[in-house]
């Protein structure tokens, strides 16, 4: 009985629900807000989002499909807007910081630690079986119930009411506005590449063009095929069975013998870099730009170039160099 | 290669000279979904319940484009979970979160810009090491180690308050935490073995006809991962003999 409880309280699910449900809030506030020239559009924007984190896990794909589509219009349109937040001014900061202190970072503490000790409880086999739930997603439930735990937390320690809390979030949401469904939308695509087999594509195009003797040549083209693939999904795990089927085991592995695990795993990272390089990888590249408020979308990523390209060389140089070692 | 393979790239090309446009990049995307399902003969809608009957929009046994579209963005929700974090960073910010930060950070005279990267690209090989996938830049970057890297800058840079700093420079600083945690989480995560790249791989070979072992993968994994972190450093060292000569010259 607990245990079914838990697995209820502690699952994607339940966590899914009440983003939704912060999402409803937002879009209700947003509709209020008469300062937001788009708020109409807006709050659907933001009401339609919410509804497929609460019902998709119901809702026929078809149903979310067109609902993604009807998001994607308005955001086309220029329907995701800006509001007022009733900002407070530089005085009113510092009474509350000189009244808060310290004690401010307790909520946003919670969050990592909750995501964390999530996170490490469910490397126990036992409490997997038990909850039903493995550490990778409990890492996700515990940033789930971590960001609400943090919002209680933030409501004792400050005093305020709830209705500045949600308007807070309100602020930062909005400052961030359509980008945050970017990493969603690009997974998307990917399902969609992958059923049109453009990897395979790819694939076939570098197996026909690298002359077969050549081991430099073929590590090169492996470790830029893989870049160049993950440049374009956005995403090194779509395109390593793509290379690896196409180009590392039939062109590297058997030919020449070598340990496959050793440049697979060297395939992986050569992706890795690729991630870096492109805003395709929304989540790790462009929603921080948003998340931070930067003036430049392409920032992290302008940032992470010179390393992207020098660790990359080191993976064609390494790979190439352990063949010919080992 | 065949004019439909080619045409199936086009998804490709739409996504690049949209972006290099800066068209609004929700539509490049979904302009780029739709043209590369429909050019592939992929149908909209999967032959299902009220679609069955169309013959136009559906073909027998297949899964249309818009279901594969609902059915991605439904399994993704994670990526957008962190929304939930956003009212509790948003009102201890209100109540002095980053003035407090960076205040803590000033009182740590070692404390430089690219030190805590550095020491935050460290803490993400760890965690990485342990098993454990967090996304960072919510849940780290934007509420803790921004607010001390400004902190640490304005204590670097000999600046009284955050409004010294030139924008370049909070920009740069914004990038470079972003930066630390991919650093961190990417080349990091390889190091155990129940993570999911490292999984990936092994079923990836199991499935091609290679018995291998996730702890030889992990082992493989190593030269890469300290390989990154020496980059890193080296990144973040650049950065802060960079603050340092712009302080002497002030």
């Amino acid at each position: 009985m607990i245990s079914l409880i838990g697995q209820k309280l502690f699952s994607l699910t339940s966590v899914y629900v009440l983003t939704g449900v912060v999402l409803w809030v937002f879009a209700a506030m947003t509709l209020g807000d008469r300062a937001n020239k788009r708020r109409i559009s807006s709050a659907l924007f933001w009401a339609i989002l919410g509804a497929i984190f609460v019902f998709a896990g119901a809702m026929p794909h078809w149903l979310t499909g067109l609902l993604v589509l009807m998001m994607v219009a308005i955001d086309g349109t220029g329907g995701v807007s800006r509001g007022h937040y009733n900002e407070s001014t530089k005085a009113e900061q510092a009474e509350h910081a000189s009244r808060v202190g310290n004690r401010v970072f307790w909520p946003v503490l919670l969050i990592p630690i909750v995501t964390f000790a999530f996170a490490l409880v469910f490397l126990i086999p036992y409490m997997q079986r038990l909850f039903g739930l493995d550490s990778t997603r409990a890492a996700l439930v515990g940033l789930g119930l971590g960001g609400v735990a943090a919002m209680a937390a933030c409501l004792r320690i400050t005093g305020d009411k709830a209705r500045v809390l949600m308007n807070e979030g309100r602020r930062l949401n909005d400052a961030m506005g359509a980008v945050n469904i970017l990493p969603q939308l690009l997974a998307s695509l990917g399902v969609i590449f992958t059923a049109a087999k453009v990897g395979d594509l790819i694939a076939s195009g570098i197996y026909h063009i690298i002359p077969a003797n050549n081991l430099f040549l073929l590590v090169l083209a492996d470790c830029l095929g893989m870049a160049l693939f993950t440049i374009v999904m956005g995403n090194s795990f779509a395109a390593f069975p793509v290379i690896a089927t196409g180009v590392l085991a039939p062109l590297i592995i058997k030919p020449f013998g070598v340990s496959p695990e050793m440049v697979a795993i060297i395939t992986l990272t050569a992706g890795s870099s690729g991630t870096l390089m492109t805003p395709m990888a929304a989540n790790f590249n462009i929603v921080p730009t948003a998340l931070l408020n930067m003036r430049d979308q392409y920032g992290v990523i302008k940032f992470q170039l010179p390393f992207a390209l020098t660790i990359w060389s080191l993976h064609v140089i390494l790979m190439w160099l352990m063949i010919k070692l080992f | 290669m065949h004019l439909a393979d080619l045409l199936r790239l086009s998804g490709i090309v739409i996504v690049i000279v949209g972006l290099a446009l800066r068209l609004r990049t929700t539509l490049v995307v979904m302009t780029a979904a739709l043209v590369t399902g429909l050019v592939a003969g992929l149908p909209l809608f999967s032959s299902e319940g009220v679609f069955g009957a169309l013959p136009f929009l559906t073909k027998p046994g297949q899964e249309g484009i818009i279901n594969m579209l609902g059915r991605a963005f439904a399994d993704n929700r994670l990526m957008t979970l962190f929304i939930i974090t956003l009212p509790a960073i948003g009102l201890a910010e209100r109540y002095g979160l980053q003035e407090q930060a960076a205040k803590l950070i000033r009182r740590v005279a070692a404390a430089t810009v690219g030190r805590l990267n550095i020491v935050f690209q460290l803490f993400r090989v760890l965690t990485g090491i342990l098993g454990l996938r967090l996304n960072g830049h919510p849940s780290f970057v934007r509420p803790l180690i921004f607010p001390m890297s400004i902190g640490a800058a304005e204590a670097e840079l000999k600046a009284s308050t955050a409004e010294d700093l030139s924008e370049d420079i909070v920009e740069e600083i914004k990038a470079a935490n972003s930066a630390s945690e991919n650093y961190g989480n990417f080349y990091g995560q390889n190091l155990s073995p129940v993570q999911a790249g490292v999984l990936l791989v092994f079923s990836t070979l199991t499935g091609l006809g290679y018995v291998v072992s996730v702890w030889t993968l992990v082992f493989y994994a190593i030269p890469i991962a300290t390989i990154s972190v020496v980059l890193g450093m080296i990144q973040f060292w650049l950065l802060d003999r960079k603050y340092r000569r712009k302080a002497a010259t002030r």
